[in-house]
């Protein structure tokens, strides 16, 4: 399979943390990666994306015209993202921020409230990872145990910190 | 098997430099390649080798100078803007022939423009660049493995030809994260019998490109433009995709080429005989093979990230009976499969 | 267009600068460029100047100065300002070329720019901005980084055998003959402030009367990369900034002496 992966939103949500983990996930499953962060607009709180590409095979380009997975973060994202996404593709709304409601019906388009959720576990810092965790629960992309371990890993010597992100994580996951 | 890693561009090519024998690194920071010069203040006093931030990338290019001289391998790196502050200092080098290797990481100009990844040096670092008659042999990776494995090429290539050596890369690359496997680093450097260390027990020796004499500096010229002839037989580099039965043949570097792949792949899925031919030396520019192509009644799509700089090269090459289109895009603007798609469907 | 709407009250002590259009600024929280681009706005206004001024952007975090002033501007590359500034300058002796430079830009690169500008006394305003570090390409190595300070290409301080000492810029062009004033200040807290727009007033009436360049170096916040909170970068100045780079004047042509009675503050 290969999986082509664009996440957006404002910078400092978190958007290219996520797409590192997924990337982490992916290289640590033995296959094919490509992370690439993009800027659009001016840096300080302008528009900030990135494009994960997991494949088995040998990955073209580090640019995504058309995700499988697009995560839009806030308005912006989401007029951008979700005319782009491929038919039968998966789009994770971020709905604290996006009001809007995808009229494709050739889309799987999921209303997540990152915000109250993160909140619910602790932190709305961590609304960007109850996003991967609705990602990881609507499409096989990389196992949530294997997200876990790269948490793990990244986050040894921050214990409260791994908590609440695994926790964020499983949120994501179990209500999607 | 060698060990597979996860790295950024920019961090392979200081990887890739450092396996190869950098002794020495120079630079100035700039956008969008930061994280190179961060890397190597780390990683080079580590290893007991020279690591400065100079004032400049003029100071930067001239301490370049000064260390190959000496014959140690070494480096600098930078992006559009300051590369072109250091046309000076390489044709200096390339008049005393004194090899090093020069990381540029494109990005939008001209001037200031911005720090979106770009292709727009492309001229600047096929024709020599500064002032006088000299050529660099300039790689252009694709891959983050390539920027590793290309800067290491670099090195042996300087040395080879006595020459300063280019790896082009566009920001879009240097910022990028892949996975790669790791090189071997190299074992043993060629000697340098011709190096400024110091004439205990022989004669002295001189590094420089002045020649006073009128009858002398046209010689001296020859023997480097022979030199270039060699590098025009010698190392032309490309790889080529699905190209024995394509109608249409995308040419395309650098991340460039990586969109181009994916747009040839839907293609190929939608029953379009379209081939990838990819310079991975733009100097010397892989000419025969396009013309051979162009022989064969190819139509060529030319995707580059740049008013349509390498097009001129591709002219050159197919000449005027073939049809060639332009893809572009320019000030820091990727370069998606969309539109290479597009421009292939049309031609179809 | 004025600032001064129908909702300002007559006796506001405060508002923006009449040559300073609505527009948010795209520095970070807290740093220091904001609040001298406004002390030059309110000199720009108080010395009428926005037939005559050009603002001569440099590269770094001030390259976008221009935005923020109703005057004709442009922008030289990295380190150039006061080049580009000194042909305006003598090409068009009506007119006053200014330039707010950073301290990698005015220090590092532009070194020679600045010491020739000097010496030939052009009659310019530079507004030295000095936060220790590249502010606009990550925070790495400054020639005016303190020692010991972390940047991100220093990251176990500076070292002096290593990356050499930090070089004390007003004092170093107080040595020569050109520049009609120099002095040194800081914006961590109001009263400095004051005293920081009373400097930027003569290095700009004093070019104006012909006495050579005038000069001020700003010590400036830069929180993000300093990795301090806003609120405590002006605290950082006092600790750390002002041991190493003292404030006061060092150069005051008498002529410039005279020119301060003129100024308010
Ligand atoms: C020739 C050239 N080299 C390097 C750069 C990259 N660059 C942009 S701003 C800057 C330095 C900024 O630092 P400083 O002058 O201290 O200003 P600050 O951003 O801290 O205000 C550099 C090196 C450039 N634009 N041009
Ligand atoms: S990086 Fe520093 S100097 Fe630049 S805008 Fe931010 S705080 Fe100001």
């Amino acid at each position: 399979m290969n999986w082509e992966i664009t996440i957006s939103g404002f910078g400092g949500q978190g958007v290219l943390f996520i797409g590192r983990l997924l990337m982490e996930a992916g290289f640590a499953s033995g296959q094919q990666v490509s992370w690439l962060p993009y800027y659009s607009g001016e840096k300080r709180g302008g528009m900030c994306s990135c494009f994960v590409n997991i494949s088995e095979e040998r990955i073209g380009s580090i640019f995504i015209s058309h995700p499988d997975i697009a995560v839009a973060m806030n308005p912006a994202a989401y007029a951008m993202l979700e005319p782009d996404v491929k038919p039968d593709g998966l789009l994770i709304v971020n709905e604290s921020l996006v009001k809007e409601k995808s009229q494709r019906p050739d889309l799987k388009a999921v209303y997540v409230p990152t915000v109250e959720l993160a909140k619910e576990v602790g932190d709305e810092s961590v609304a960007n990872i109850i996003a991967l965790g609705a990602v990881l629960a609507r499409a096989p992309v990389v196992t949530t145990s294997s997200v876990i371990r790269v948490l793990n890993q990244m986050m040894s010597k921050n214990k409260p910190q791994l908590e609440l992100n695994k926790a964020a994580l499983l949120k994501g996951c179990e209500l999607s | 098997m060698s060990e597979r890693t996860l790295m950024g561009g920019n961090i392979a090519i200081a990887e890739g430099a450092i396996l190869a024998g950098c002794g020495a690194y120079f630079g100035y920071p700039i956008t969008p390649q930061n994280d190179l010069l961060e890397h190597m203040s780390v990683r080079l006093p580590a290893m007991g080798r020279v690591f400065l931030q100079t004032e400049s990338e003029l100071a930067a290019i001239n301490m370049v100078y000064g260390a190959a001289a000496t014959g140690v391998r070494c480096m600098t790196s930078t992006s559009s803007p300051g590369f072109s502050l250091q046309q000076e200092g390489i044709s200096y080098m390339a008049g005393a022939e004194v090899p090093c290797v020069v990381a540029n990481i494109m990005r939008a100009g001209p001037g200031l423009g911005n720090i979106g990844g770009a292709q727009g040096d492309y001229m600047q670092c096929t024709r020599g660049g500064g002032h006088g008659d000299y050529y660099l042999i300039t790689l252009a990776p694709a891959s983050v493995q390539e920027m590793m494995d290309l800067t290491m090429l670099a090195f042996e290539l300087a040395d080879k030809y006595r020459n300063p050596t280019l790896v082009m890369a566009d920001g879009f690359l240097g910022q990028s994260v892949e996975s790669i496997v790791m090189r071997e680093p190299v074992k043993s450097l060629p000697p340098k019998d011709w190096a400024i260390d110091g004439a205990r027990g022989r004669d002295r020796r001189l590094i420089n490109s002045f020649e006073m004499n009128p009858i002398d500096h046209p010689k001296r010229i020859r023997l480097l433009l022979e030199k270039y002839e060699r590098m025009r037989l010698e190392e032309v580099r490309y790889e080529g995709m699905l190209l024995d039965d394509a109608e249409i043949v995308i040419v395309a570097y650098g991340s460039a080429a990586r969109a181009a792949m994916t747009a040839m792949n839907r293609a190929r899925k939608n029953n379009f005989k379209v081939g990838l031919l990819r310079p991975i030396t733009v100097f010397p520019f892989p000419s025969q093979v396009l013309s051979d192509l162009a022989e064969k009644g190819s139509k060529f799509i030319v995707a580059e990230m740049s008013s349509g700089q390498m097009l001129e090269d591709v002219r050159i090459s197919v000449g005027n009976q073939n049809e060639i289109k332009l893809v572009n895009t320019y000030g820091g603007v990727p370069l998606t499969p969309d539109m290479i798609f597009e421009a292939i469907d049309l031609m179809s | 267009m004025s600032n001064r709407g129908i909702n300002d009250m007559d006796n506001a002590i405060f508002r923006r600068p009449d040559i300073m259009p609505d527009r948010a600024t795209h520095f970070c929280p807290g740093c220091g460029h904001g609040i001298t681009q406004r002390l030059i706005g309110e000199v720009l206004d108080d010395l009428r100047l926005r037939d005559k001024a050009i603002c001569v952007g440099s590269i770094g975090c001030t390259v976008t100065s221009y935005l923020y002033y109703d005057v004709d501007g442009t922008e030289a590359p990295h380190g150039r300002a006061p080049a580009v500034a000194t042909a305006i300058k003598r090409c068009h002796p009506d007119l006053h070329p200014f330039a707010i430079q950073g301290d990698g830009d005015l220090a590092s690169i532009g070194m020679a720019e600045i010491v020739h500008a000097a010496a030939r006394g052009e009659n310019i305003t530079i507004i030295f901005a000095n936060n220790a570090n590249y502010g606009m390409t990550g925070g790495q190595l400054a020639p005016t980084t303190l020692v010991g300070m972390y940047t991100s290409s220093t990251i176990a301080g500076r070292k002096e055998d290593r990356h050499g000492f930090p070089i004390r810029v007003s004092e170093m062009l107080a040595t020569l003959d050109g520049p009609a004033y120099i002095s040194r200040v800081s914006l961590h807290n109001p009263a400095n402030v004051r005293k920081a727009r009373k400097a930027i007033e003569i290095a700009f009436r004093a070019p104006l009367e012909g006495l050579g360049m005038g000069f001020v170096e700003v010590l400036s916040m830069c929180p993000i990369n300093w990795k301090v909170e806003p609120v405590n970068a002006p605290q950082w100045i006092v600790d750390n900034m002002i041991p190493q780079y003292p404030l006061g004047e060092f150069k005051c042509k008498p002529e410039v002496e005279e020119l301060k009675k003129a100024v308010r503050g």
